[in-house]
């Protein structure tokens, strides 16, 4: 595959064309060679400088093509990420997708009371839960900030959470390397050794550097410390198009590849070969609000852009689904989730993140997220594609049933109706059944499975030998922050 | 007066190649530059204010009027004496320390600019002294703090304490804005102002500028 995204028989889906897509990298490997990036780290410039970069002043780096072609070359083109109980969980490679949440929203949708509100432990626990027993949820990030709990640790404990609440692999947030740092040492000790943990990743770090053109110490510093662990990493540059990246889609893919590849190039020269998922935060501003947007058609067709310059680079990619500046779980909230949900699947895009953020990432819903849950599930089955072999062509059948004939008693479909997508919180119910069942909405028939999985669900507990070194660890991590 | 409201459209229309030949031809007709401001650059950049709150201009077309304002302000201003020079106030504002995000305050400095403020933008990662120091020195109507994180908004109260102790409180104004602050945090830290975006911040300015 060289641009595009091909999933189930022969359903292909592509933003750029190949020659789009080498348009892009020729702007973006100007703008590396002729305007460089001011790289606030020192040990990075050292290594830049060494590889044979060029260096003004302090830390105003300029990349020779040949540098990013060589870390082009070293970089996996697939990455594996695994559950907690070392079962390979998510191949990003090719055209294959998967879905999880965001993190750090500051305020709680509560689906019981609708209040918004500030999250707590035991929000964030339920919450994660509900991932763990979500079929299309394939990954968690942290949902909430948690307020109840002193601020320098919010990173650790919202890790503490994540790993005993659900066996999927996780992405992190951490403030800085020594928050990184405990984390990984709380993976390891659930996962069996720090060696096992680089062997079968259970968590990706996430980076989240400062447009335009430049990189922030700690980004870099969480970028050497996953390189150096061998632990995945994702290095999405966070702008808003209009003001730290251009308004135009190409302007901002032709920027947002620029510092991509000038953190790959950074990462690979730490540590040839360690994991990088390639890709870029880019939500667009509002011209009239001012808002960071979600979602919005030029949001959509940047990561698709982004999605084929990852598949023309040949390397994993990081984006966005599921996730709306809506304010209540309502018509916008689902309308723009939903399209960015699809979109992406049919993109392409490896590991999406995000799902139930509302309000450009300030709030979280949980309705919105079991809404996600049941639209990944469509997208899913659109991936798949229309089987063409002959028991899918079902030509006997049609010659069985014949003229004026009846398919429902027929053996094919019996046979094969079941690979058909079911819904589960959709309704297709006649308006009788409907009002019989409690005319319900959508979210409010999500409440209801939400209520349900809460009670039921229990995920694979860690054991308690587990539990005791997580909580040693933390205490350690408060004690030294004083 | 007609040559005033041409040259009010122009910054309307964020024109400043017009802008600018206006303002020399008034120079050289020797209109009073106090004047040129008030009535004619000034007096477009009102109208601007007040379209863009109704949703009938977009902040990149505020910021072309603006540009246009300011392409008019640099030909007048060496000929009035500083003390003399319209302002709506003068601001000091900053990221507080630990944090990054500065897009949002960005956008409430070239709002301030665009109402006729003078600003001093400290940049991002601003400690409490930091801000003290610009008080001391620059000596603005108001200071600004910003902050996206809910690690960083402490520093937020840090500041307010070091001005304090500094001496500095009476004398100044403290604002706070960004995405995790709200208006009874911003009471109980003892600020003055809190303001929601940019245009909001613009008027509180003006109001504690008075
Ligand atoms: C863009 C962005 C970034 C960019 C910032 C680029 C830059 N140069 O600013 C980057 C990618 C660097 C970034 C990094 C991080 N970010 Co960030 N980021 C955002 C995002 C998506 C948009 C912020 C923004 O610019 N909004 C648009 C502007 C115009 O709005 P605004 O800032 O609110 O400003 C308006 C008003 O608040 C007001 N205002 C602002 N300042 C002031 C000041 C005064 C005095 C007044 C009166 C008014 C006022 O007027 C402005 C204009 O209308 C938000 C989510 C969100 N929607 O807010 C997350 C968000 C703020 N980030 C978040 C996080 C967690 C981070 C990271 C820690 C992630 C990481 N681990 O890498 C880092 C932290 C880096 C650091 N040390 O600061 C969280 C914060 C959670 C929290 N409150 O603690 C958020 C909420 C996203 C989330 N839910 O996870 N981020």
């Amino acid at each position: 595959m060289a641009v595009g995204s091909n999933h189930g028989n022969g359903l292909f889906f592509r933003t750029l064309t190949e020659v789009q897509a080498q348009h892009i990298h020729a702007a973006s490997s100007r703008i590396l060679e002729e305007t460089g990036m001011v790289i606030h780290h020192l040990e990075a410039v050292e290594l830049l400088r060494q590889a044979g970069a060029y260096v003004e002043g302090e830390n105003h780096v300029y990349f020779p093509a040949w540098l990013l072609e060589q870390a082009l070359r070293t970089a996996p083109s697939r990455v594996t990420m695994y559950d907690r109980m070392g079962r390979p969980a998510m191949y990003l490679e090719g055209s294959n997708t998967y879905f999880g949440t965001g993190s750090d929203t500051l305020n709680f949708l509560d689906p019981f009371s609708g209040e918004r509100r500030s999250w707590r432990t035991e929000d964030v626990a339920a919450a994660t839960r509900v991932c763990d027993a979500l079929p299309n949820i394939d990954f968690v990030m942290s949902m909430g900030l948690l307020s109840d709990v002193e601020k320098r640790m919010i990173n650790r404990e919202q890790y503490a959470i994540m790993i005993q609440n659900t066996t999927k692999p996780q992405v992190v947030i951490s403030e800085d390397g020594d928050t990184l740092r405990d984390i990984i040492e709380m993976a390891a000790v659930a996962v069996g050794g720090k060696e096992r943990l680089r062997q079968k990743p259970l968590l990706m770090s996430y980076t989240e550097p400062t447009s335009p053109l430049q990189h922030p110490a700690e980004s870099i510093d969480k970028l050497l410390v996953a390189a150096e662990y061998g632990m995945p990493t994702n290095f999405a540059c966070g702008g808003m198009a209009g003001a730290s990246v251009p308004t135009t889609v190409g302007g901002a893919l032709v920027q947002a590849n620029a510092e991509a590849l000038s953190g790959l190039v950074i990462h690979q020269l730490k540590r040839p070969g360690a994991p990088f998922i390639y890709g870029y935060g880019n939500s667009p501003m509002d011209m009239r609000t001012m808002q960071a947007v979600y979602g919005t058609p030029e949001a959509i067709l940047f990561q698709g852009g982004l999605v084929d310059l990852a598949h023309f680079y040949n390397l994993p990619c990081w984006g966005y689904a599921g996730c709306c500046n809506a304010k209540v779980c309502d018509e916008q909230a689902v309308m723009e989730s939903t399209m960015f949900t699809l979109m992406g699947a049919l993109q392409g895009c490896n590991i999406m993140h995000d799902v139930f953020y509302m309000e450009f990432g300030l709030t979280g819903s949980l309705e919105l997220l079991l809404i996600s849950n049941e639209a990944i599930g469509r997208a899913r089955r659109i991936q798949r594609g229309i089987d063409t072999d002959p028991a899918h062509l079902a030509v006997e059948a049609i010659q069985r049933v014949g003229p004026g004939g009846n398919f429902l008693g027929d053996e094919h479909t019996a046979q094969y109706f079941r690979e058909n997508w079911q819904p589960d919180l959709s309704d297709f119910n006649n308006y009788e059944n409907w009002t019989l069942n409690g005319s319900q909405t959508m979210a409010e028939r999500a409440r209801e499975k939400l209520k349900y999985l809460m009670e039921h669900h229990h995920p694979e507990p860690v054991p308690a030998e587990v539990k005791e070194q997580i909580e040693r660890i933390l205490k350690a991590a408060s004690a030294r922050l004083g | 007066m007609n040559s005033f409201g041409n040259m009010a459209e122009a910054v309307i229309a964020g024109d400043f190649e017009t802008v600018k030949k206006m303002t020399q031809t008034m120079i050289d007709e020797q209109v009073d530059p106090i004047a040129i401001i008030n009535q004619g650059l000034m007096a477009g950049m009102n109208v601007v204010g007040v379209r863009f709150k109704a949703g009938d201009m977009f902040v990149p077309e505020v910021m072309m009027s603006a540009r246009a304002m300011s392409t008019g302000i640099e030909l007048v201003k060496p000929l009035i004496a500083d003390t003399n020079m319209p302002s709506a106030g003068k601001v000091v504002i900053g990221t507080v320390k630990g944090d990054l995000h500065d897009i949002g305050k960005k956008l409430v400095v070239m709002m301030l600019e665009s109402a006729g403020f003078q600003v001093v933008d400290l940049g991002v990662d601003q400690a409490p002294a930091d801000f003290v120091k610009a008080v001391q020195e620059h000596n603005p109507h108001v200071v600004g703090m910003s902050a996206l994180l809910t690690t960083t908004m402490l520093k937020m109260k840090d500041t307010v304490d070091a001005l304090k102790e500094a001496g500095l409180r009476d004398k100044v104004k403290v604002i706070v804005g960004g995405a995790p602050v709200n208006r009874s945090f911003a009471e109980q830290i003892g600020a003055d102002g809190f303001a929601s975006d940019a245009a909001t911040a613009t008027d509180l300015c003006k109001t504690l500028a008075q």
